[in-house]
Parts: C-alpha cells; sequence; structure tokens
C-alpha cells in the first residue's frame, strides 16, 4: 500500500498542478474573451441605462477597476461560487446550474454505463466465444456507434420507441403529471429510490432508456473497438487458449480474468472520450428535451448571456480535465503494472 | 475494380451530385410554391413528398448535401491548414515553442467542437461560416496530432536518412521520398477530417446556432424538421439518411484502405 502511494503521489500531485493551471489559463482566457465583446455588458443588463445607474453597477461588480484587479476578483469569484447572474433571465448562474447539471450528469452516466457495458460484453464475448454473429454485430456496433449521428439515432429512436411501440415517453424527465421524488442528490432515479418510491423509479427509468441508449452507442463503439484491437495481442490470446483448454467456462473467463486485464484500457477510452461524451449529452437533451445543462447553454449561447456562457464553460472544460487526469492516474493504478494480473496469467494461481 | 476503388468512386460520385446540388434542383429549395400539397408524400412530381410549408423535400435534401459538404469540406481545410501551421512551427521552432505547441494542442484535444462553436458564437456572428470555423479550429488539434505522427514516421524514415547522405536537396527529398509515402496517409487524413467536420458542423446545425432560417444543411434541415417527427417522419429519415450515408461512405472508404495497408505489412 506504501508502496503504491509512493509511486502515485508524483503522479497525483502532477497532476492536480495541471488541473491548477487549466483553471488559471482557461479562466484568463475567457476573462479576456469576454471583455473583448463590443458594447459594455452593464449596459446590456441594465433595461434603463442611464450614466448614474451604469457607473454605479460598474463599480458595484468591480470594473472600473484596473484589468489586473478585475482578473483577480473574477478567478475569486469563480473559485468562491460567484458565478454572476443571468443577462437574460436574471438568476443565479450558480441556481442554474445546481437545477440542471444533475439531469445531465444522469444522462451521462446513464449512457455511459449502458455504453461501457456494452461495449465490453461484446468485445469480451466476441474474443472469448469466437461467435462470428459477435463479431459482425462489434463490426455493426462500431461503424453505427463512429459515423452515423447521434441526433438523427435519437429521432430515429423516438420514432420507434415512442410513436410505433409506445414503450417509452417522446421526452422531458419525468411524467408531468406524475409527483416526482423528494430531491436529495438530483438524480430522478436514485432519488425515487432513497425515497423507496419503485413506481417513480420506473417512471424515471422509462424517461431516462431512450436518451441514455442514444448516448451509449458512442462510448460503446469505442470501447469495443478499443478492447478488440487490445485483445489481439498474442498474449493474451495464449491466455484466453490455455483457460478454456483448462475447463475454464468463457463466462468465467470473461468476467473473472479478461476484465481485470482490460479494465485500464476502458478507463482510458472513458478519459479521453468524456469530452466527446458531454458533447453528444448536448444533442442528445435537444432530441429528447432533456432539460439539462447542454440545452440552458445553448439557450444562452443564442441569447448571448455571457455570464453563463462564460462560467458553465469554465466549469464543463474543468469537469473534463479532471475526468481525464483522473482516469489517467486509474489506468496506471489498474494497469498490468498496478494490478496484479498479467497478460501471461501470473495472477491466475 | 476492387472493392476500396468502388467505394472511392462511390464517394467521389456522391460529392459531386451533392455540389451539383448548389447549382440545380428541380424545384427551388426554398420556395414555398407547393401549398396546395403541403404535407404529401411522395408522388411522381415530387419523388420524396412535400413538407408542411409546401417546399419539395427532394429539392431542399440534394441542396442541404450540397450545403454540407461545401462546409464541411471548408472546415476539413481549414483544420489541415492550421494543423500544417502547427507543425511547421512546432518542428521549426525553439524548444519551449515546441513544448507549447504539444501541450496545448493535447489540451485542446479533450475539448469537443460543439463548446469551441458556443465559445465562438458568444463573440461572432451567428453564420454557417462561424460554425466552420469552429470545427476547424476544433478539428486542428486532432490533425495536428495525426500530422505529426506521420511526418515524424516518413522523416526518419531509412530510405530518407539516405537519400539525405547522398545529398538529396530538401525540394527532392520532399517530391520523391516523402510524398510519394505521405500521400495515402495524407489522403486518409483528409477524409477522416472531412467526415469529422461534417459531423460536428451538422450537430452544431442542428442545435440551431447556425443563425440563417434559409440554410438548407443536413443538420439545420433535421432540427427543423423535428417538430414534424411523428406527422411526417419521412421529413426527418430523408435528411439523416443521406448524411449518415455520406459519413458511412467516408468511413468505409477509410476502412477498405487501412486493411489494404495491414495486408501488405503484413
Amino acid at each position: 500500500m506504501l508502496e503504491h502511494a509512493r509511486r502515485f503521489a508524483p503522479v497525483a500531485l502532477r497532476q492536480l498542478a495541471l488541473l491548477a493551471a487549466v483553471l488559471v489559463v482557461a479562466g484568463t482566457a475567457l476573462f479576456f474573451a469576454v471583455r473583448a465583446i463590443p458594447g459594455d455588458p452593464v449596459s446590456l443588463r441594465l433595461k434603463n441605462p442611464d450614466p448614474v445607474r451604469v457607473a454605479a453597477e460598474r463599480a458595484r461588480l468591480g470594473l472600473d477597476r484596473p484589468l489586473a484587479v478585475q482578473w483577480w476578483l473574477h478567478q475569486r469569484s469563480f473559485v468562491s461560487g460567484d458565478w454572476g447572474h443571468s443577462l437574460t433571465t436574471g438568476r443565479s448562474v450558480r441556481e442554474d446550474f445546481a437545477e440542471f447539471f444533475p439531469a445531465t450528469l444522469e444522462l451521462a452516466i446513464g449512457g455511459l454505463a449502458l455504453g461501457v457495458l456494452v461495449g465490453v460484453a461484446t468485445a469480451i464475448g466476441a474474443e472469448v466465444l469466437g461467435a462470428g454473429w459477435l463479431r459482425r454485430f462489434s463490426a455493426v456496433l462500431g461503424t453505427v456507434g463512429l459515423t452515423v449521428p447521434i441526433f438523427w439515432i435519437g429521432l430515429l429512436l423516438l420514432l420507434g420507441g415512442s410513436l410505433l411501440l409506445g414503450w417509452f415517453p417522446s421526452g422531458g424527465r419525468f411524467d408531468l403529471a406524475a409527483v416526482p421524488p423528494p430531491a436529495r442528490t438530483g438524480l430522478l432515479t436514485v432519488d425515487a429510490l432513497l425515497a423507496g418510491d419503485l413506481a417513480a423509479c420506473g417512471v424515471a427509468l422509462r424517461h431516462l432508456a431512450l436518451p441514455a441508449l442514444c448516448l451509449s452507442l458512442y462510448p460503446a463503439a469505442q470501447v469495443c473497438a478499443v478492447l478488440l484491437a487490445r485483445l489481439q495481442d498474442p498474449k493474451l490470446r495464449t491466455l484466453v487458449t490455455s483457460l478454456r483448454a483448462r475447463g475454464l467456462h468463457p463466462v468465467r473467463i470473461g468476467l473473472r480474468h479478461l476484465s481485470r486485464i482490460v479494465g485500464a484500457p476502458v478507463i482510458t477510452v472513458i478519459g479521453s472520450n468524456f469530452g466527446a461524451l458531454l458533447g453528444g449529452a448536448v444533442l442528445t437533451e435537444t432530441v429528447f428535451s432533456w432539460p439539462g445543462i447542454g440545452r440552458y447553454l445553448v439557450d444562452a449561447v443564442i441569447n448571448r448571456d455571457i455570464y453563463v456562457v462564460q462560467n458553465v464553460l469554465l466549469v464543463v472544460l474543468l469537469l473534463v480535465v479532471v475526468v481525464v487526469l483522473a482516469a489517467d492516474v486509474l489506468a496506471r493504478l489498474a494497469g498490468p503494472a498496478g494490478g496484479r494480473e498479467t497478460a501471461d496469467g501470473e495472477g491466475d494461481s | 475494380m476492387k472493392r476500396g476503388g468502388v467505394l472511392s468512386l462511390v464517394l467521389g460520385g456522391w460529392i459531386v451530385w451533392a455540389i451539383a446540388g448548389l447549382v440545380w434542383t428541380p424545384y427551388d429549395p426554398r420556395a414555398t410554391a407547393h401549398l396546395d400539397i403541403a404535407g404529401q408524400g411522395s408522388s411522381a412530381a415530387h419523388w420524396m413528398g412535400v413538407d408542411m410549408l409546401g417546399r419539395d423535400v427532394l429539392s431542399r435534401v440534394w441542396h442541404g448535401s450540397g450545403q454540407t459538404v461545401v462546409l464541411g469540406g471548408a472546415a476539413a481545410a481549414g483544420a489541415l491548414a492550421l494543423a500544417v501551421l502547427l507543425l511547421v512551427v512546432e518542428r521549426r521552432g525553439p524548444r519551449a515553442v515546441r513544448r507549447l505547441v504539444r501541450s496545448l494542442t493535447a489540451a485542446a484535444l479533450a475539448l469537443p467542437v460543439v463548446f469551441v462553436g458556443m465559445l465562438l458564437l458568444v463573440f461572432l456572428p451567428a453564420s454557417p461560416w462561424t460554425l466552420v470555423l469552429a470545427c476547424a479550429l476544433g478539428g486542428a488539434p486532432f490533425a495536428f496530432r495525426q500530422l505529426r505522427v506521420v511526418w515524424l514516421e516518413q522523416v526518419d524514415a531509412l530510405h530518407v536518412t539516405a537519400s539525405r547522405a547522398l545529398g538529396a536537396g530538401w525540394r527532392h527529398l520532399l517530391v520523391f521520398s516523402l510524398w510519394p509515402n505521405l500521400r495515402p496517409e495524407a489522403a486518409a487524413l483528409v477524409r477522416l477530417l472531412f467526415a469529422a467536420s461534417v459531423l460536428e458542423l451538422s450537430g452544431l446545425s442542428f442545435l440551431g446556432l447556425a443563425g440563417d432560417p434559409d440554410l438548407t444543411e443536413l443538420g439545420a434541415l433535421l432540427r427543423r424538421h423535428q417538430g414534424e417527427l411523428f406527422r411526417q417522419p419521412t421529413l426527418v429519415l430523408w435528411p439523416g439518411l443521406f448524411l449518415s450515408g455520406l459519413l458511412l461512405l467516408v468511413h468505409l472508404t477509410n476502412v477498405r484502405r487501412r486493411a489494404r495497408g495491414r495486408g501488405l505489412a503484413g
């Protein structure tokens, strides 16, 4: 344990330093970019911008102070959670973020979990069972997941699952007529479970199913492609052959042995594609009228709501960087050097 | 003819057909000239039917395919140009600049194009060309990485070192040693960038960020027809089929080429 901590402490420290650097660089870039917009944000914000009110508001926001001081105030207020107010609705950006972000998080977790499950199962199944239909399915999954636009897939799913079959609702997070569970985490499925309301959980899951399925195709295709390439390794193939020769059931080989070996590549794929997943979530939210941060951001961009775009984009960027860095550390821990099992099957005795 | 050649031919034909749609379509794609038969399905006069505003769907999809190809092509060209510029700076610049370029592109790789587009649209007017700029900026780090790998592979190859030792100049090296080996890789990269740009651009248009209400780009068409999904599904099916078909063709062309490359190497 101590050995692990000693090995990964420098890596973790380097990642934290990188995170701080990203925060400063991205925050500074966004700060100057917003200042470069023609027009005065205060005049935009005030409905009746007479000079006295504009001057008072500028003083209140610190916009009359030197640029370096403004930059420092901006960084400090961002870190302390004061992200200003929306120019269009007047609501606090942080409150809006807290309201919309759980919906995106629930969608992203659902899509990612489903995608990883399908991708890993397909790749390991195709390799261990050697089934031709699974190989063909993985090829179709790779082609569809990586080439067909996610928003068109979403529209097709709506058409099939909602109009033709009538199994799923056509949009939103919860039935309008139903009473949602009391908010604890903001994730409706989890809140319903915490409240012990299985009916509400079922409603939330029915609403989540199609958007999550739509979002899962890209990570499933990525995970499947990377794992299939990894499992082509002659050492791993020898390991699979020898384990099968020892009479182990294919499911046991997949779950017990291969899942541990492929852990690191899966984590790396998740980390490096998390940004793309969030981009996909924005499109999915638009198709399924999912009230998440993506739709909030799109509305802000269309209305040129600079404080919303500036702060929410910075948070999203930080989130992406945190996930990428965390995935990097986890992949090192889960890799052959960090784990117990190697491709030669040393950990199998 | 081999399958890869047939696929390339079909892709080339598709692109020419799409661009021709910018010059000629059976009907004016924007004119609401058929209000009397609005919402009608396919017929001899209107193969893909007429939308709720009396516009011929085939003309709109054809014109939209042309816009998609041109805008996607422009974004891919922009990304490639930026990548070449970055590569020159990274190869020729001092060590600190090299490291900076590599670090910045590595960080930018994690940022999805959708967010780059959103950021740009706060400062620039909402137009299809702003989306092209966003796609070019978003695609440049990926193109730089790929181009750098290919360039480093080729520039350190044995035959290039031998030619250099024999006194060949840079121009000779580029024309006779580097380019013949770079060409297939560069072509694959261009196809990949084109597909990625078309995908990202149509995504941004689908979000309604293109600004132009008359834009018939396929992503914008899908957004406009989304409301008609349950009443007239073909309005959503046709643009999506054309967009996916184009992307699928590019993908299959690259997959065939890679498979051939592996076969040769093996």
